[in-house]
Order: structure tokens, then C-alpha cells, then sequence
């Protein structure tokens, strides 16, 4: 239930808060992808795959842009696999715990979410501006975002450790 | 089977991974309108390309069949139609056949071998005898003078080209025609060389050589070639005149054989060819 909960605040934070910034056109960030980034880790892959599709289909469903949230969604949890494989998390899957700073360490969980970050913000950026791709601008546009959701992403993170902690 | 089944079940995630992009791929170009119209422009882009490569790929192919055709075309109008065909004939046909019946006609014939490196060189054409060519009728390219019938037989004819050491053809540059024979000294296989044409003479480099008067085989104003170098021989009146030939020997592929179809009766008429 608690799970549930997490999923739905972080979801609505991206859709009615993230979605809305109107900063500036070079930030758009895309935290939603914090739950995809921490499945549990003995989830089949079968399962992690539909459930990037589901979940990009419901973000698409609120920014009116069909296929291009799952398909990044899709890309996020092929590239999450390909990292995890280089991981030694034997221990975490057989204990059923979540992706987190908490569970597998600061250092591995940073140097993850940063790649999986910003690939998955290029990828969407690019896909967006496919056929008049401006670099300079996938790129300040990707670096931006990242930066941004990043931070967002460590922010919870810490508030998870710190309630822990506690 | 089983081989292939385990490996389908163990890589069922990525199967579905891009199934499930394929869908994603139709979601983006089929509902998003921005990417819709990108992969419409795209997709016409594309469809022009291939167009375009299918229809130069179906013109090369009909390439050979087209050139027989136009070969059969240009005959036909040099036949019947010389004011609009063949510039080079009018004064002929209009001084000389007072009947207005075209003097010479052409036979389209393609060249079936060829060489170009010996000191004689021949071409071999998949017309003869049948076709009504006989020896010493001119053969002419699309670009000029070619050579002359040797022999024939029914089916074949062999030709000199112009670049044959035997070859003697009498030039006429700017309406002039010059008693001086052109003639191939197996140097290389674009030149040929006059020699004895007077430093008086008002000659440059560039000038055209077309065929003269003097000859029954070739209708004149026939281009030969043009003037590429004028050597002064010293202690001499005389230019070493080097021709460019029109026709590019090496590239001969197709070629007309020229017939003149009152040889028979003009040649007997001409003092010294009783």
C-alpha cells in the first residue's frame, strides 16, 4: 500500500508539478523515472519491460504525445538491465529489495541513475525533435533536465535514507 | 528446436522489448502530428529516391534496345526526311539528285569487335551482303567519319578504321579541301596527322576537318575532327597538322554505314575510272 502511495505522489508530482515548470524551454525533466530506475530487483524482466510500457503509456496519456514517453520508458529499463548485469547484486535480489541508494550503495546507485538519467532524457529530447534535430539544443535541453531531475532524485533519495536512519 | 526454444524463452524480455517499440513506433509517426509529418516527408522523400533509382535502373536496362531504336529512327529520317536529319547532306542531295531522291542512305549497324591498338586497325559490324553493304562504302559514327568497308559477307562486314596506317582520307577544313592526305601514324589512338598543308594557309588550332567533295563514300561536311596542334617544320613552307579524330574509337559501339545508291552510275562518268 505504502508502495502504491509512493508511486502515485511521485507520478503526480511529475504530472501536475514537473510537467508545468514553464522555467524556461530548455527544462523538462522527467523524475517519474525514479520508479522505473528503483524496481525491486528480482522483478522478471518479462514484467519490468510491460510495466516501462504501462507506465509510459499513462505519461504519454497526460502530455498528449503517444509512444514517445513508453518508448523511452522501454529504453530506460533495457539500459537499467544492461548496467545491473555489471552489478554484483546477488544479495539484494535474494532479499527482494528495491533499487536504492540505500540497498546497494551510494556509489553504484549514483553512477546508475546518472547514466540511466541521461540517456533517457536524450533519448526522449531526440525523439521529440526528430526530423529537425537541433544538437546544440538536445543537448543544453538533456544536460538541463538531467542536472535538474538529478537533484530531484537525490533529494528523495536522501529523504529515504534519513527516514531510515530514523 | 529445443535449442531454439530455450533461447526464445530466455530472451522473451528483449523479443517483447521490440515488439513493443514497433508499437511505440506507430504511436509516435501515426498520432503525434509534428512526427507524423516528419516521417510523411520522410516517407516521400524516400519514395522519390527509389522512383528515381527504379527508373534510371529500367532506363539502363533498355538502354541497348533504345539505342537500336534511335539507330532505326535516324536511318529512317536519313532516308527519308535528310532536311531534318542529316545537315551535312543537303547540299548534295539538293546540287546532285535533281530528283530529290536522297543520294546516300544509312544502315544502322552495331560494331561487334574492335581494336585499337594495332598499327592496323579494324572494326567488324553485324550487318552485311544482306543488308546491301559491300566493300568500300564509309562508315560513319554519331560523332563522325569511322572507316570503310573492306569485305563482306552475308551477315558481316569488316571495316578500316581511321585508325589504320592504310587509311588516306582527303580533309576540308573551313570549306576548303585540302589535296593533302590525313593520315594515322600509330602514334596514339585520338590523332591523326596532315602533312604538306602551307603556313599560308588560314588555318588555327580548333578548326573543324569535315569530309570534302572529293570522295563518293562519305557525303561531304561529314565532321573528321578538329585541329589540335599546328607545328611549323622548320626550313619547310609546310604546318604538321595533328586532327583530333571526332570519333571516339575506343567507345565505338554503334555506327551507319553510309551507301551511296548512284555509286554505279557517277563513277563511270569520272575522268581516270573508265
Amino acid at each position: 500500500m505504502t508502495r502504491l502511495l509512493y508511486w502515485i505522489s511521485i507520478f503526480a508530482l511529475q504530472v501536475l508539478l514537473f510537467n508545468h515548470l514553464d522555467l524556461t524551454a530548455f527544462l523538462v525533466p522527467q523524475i517519474f523515472i525514479i520508479l522505473l530506475i528503483t524496481l525491486p530487483l528480482h522483478t522478471k524482466k518479462i514484467y519490468q519491460v510491460l510495466i516501462a510500457f504501462g507506465l509510459g503509456l499513462l505519461a504519454d496519456f497526460f502530455v498528449s504525445s503517444p509512444g514517445i514517453h513508453t518508448s523511452s520508458c522501454l529504453f530506460l529499463v533495457m539500459l537499467r538491465m544492461t548496467i545491473l548485469n555489471t552489478q554484483d547484486l546477488k544479495e539484494e535480489i535474494a532479499n527482494r529489495l528495491n533499487y536504492t541508494a540505500r540497498n546497494v550503495g551510494v556509489l553504484p546507485f549514483s553512477y546508475t541513475v546518472l547514466i540511466l538519467v541521461f540517456f533517457y532524457h536524450l533519448y526522449i529530447f531526440w525523439i521529440g525533435s526528430i526530423g529537425a534535430i537541433n544538437t546544440y539544443n538536445l543537448l543544453v535541453t538533456t544536460l538541463t533536465s538531467s542536472v535538474f531531475s538529478l537533484t530531484v532524485i537525490a533529494i528523495l533519495q536522501f529523504m529515504s535514507l534519513s527516514h531510515s536512519r530514523e | 528446436m529445443q535449442r531454439l526454444l530455450a533461447f526464445i524463452e530466455h530472451n522473451f524480455h528483449f523479443i517483447l522489448f521490440i515488439i513493443l517499440q514497433i508499437i511505440c513506433g506507430f504511436l509516435i509517426f501515426g498520432l503525434n502530428p509534428y512526427q507524423q509529418a516528419v516521417f510523411s516527408h520522410s516517407a516521400a522523400s524516400v519514395t522519390a529516391r527509389s522512383n528515381q533509382f527504379s527508373a534510371d535502373l529500367t532506363s539502363y536496362i533498355d538502354l541497348k534496345e533504345q539505342n537500336i531504336l534511335l539507330q532505326s529512327q535516324v536511318s529512317e529520317q536519313f532516308k527519308n526526311a535528310p532536311n531534318n536529319s542529316f545537315r551535312f547532306l543537303q547540299d548534295t542531295i539538293d546540287v546532285k539528285d535533281s530528283s530529290s531522291r536522297p543520294l546516300f542512305e544509312a544502315i544502322p549497324a552495331q560494331v561487334i569487335y574492335n581494336t585499337t591498338y594495332k598499327a592496323n586497325n579494324v572494326f567488324v559490324i553485324n550487318k552485311g551482303t544482306d543488308n546491301g553493304i559491300r566493300k568500300n562504302m564509309g562508315v560513319v559514327s554519331s560523332e563522325g567519319v569511322a572507316g570503310i568497308v573492306l569485305r563482306s559477307n552475308a551477315k558481316y562486314s569488316v571495316a578500316m578504321s581511321l585508325l589504320n596506317t592504310d587509311m588516306k582520307i582527303i580533309p576540308n577544313i573551313n570549306d576548303q579541301e585540302f589535296f593533302t592526305e590525313m593520315v594515322w601514324d600509330n602514334s596514339n589512338p585520338h590523332t591523326m596527322k596532315i602533312v604538306g598543308i602551307n603556313k599560308l594557309e588560314k588555318i588555327k588550332e580548333g578548326d573543324l576537318v569535315y569530309t570534302g567533295r572529293s570522295s563518293l563514300l562519305f557525303p561531304p561536311g561529314i565532321p573528321i575532327g578538329s585541329i589540335a596542334k599546328l607545328t611549323p617544320k622548320p626550313n619547310s613552307q609546310y604546318f604538321d597538322t595533328y586532327i583530333t579524330t571526332a570519333t571516339q574509337f575506343r567507345k565505338l559501339a554503334y555506327v551507319y554505314v553510309i551507301i551511296n545508291r548512284d555509286e554505279s552510275l557517277i563513277t563511270p562518268l569520272i575522268p581516270g575510272n573508265d
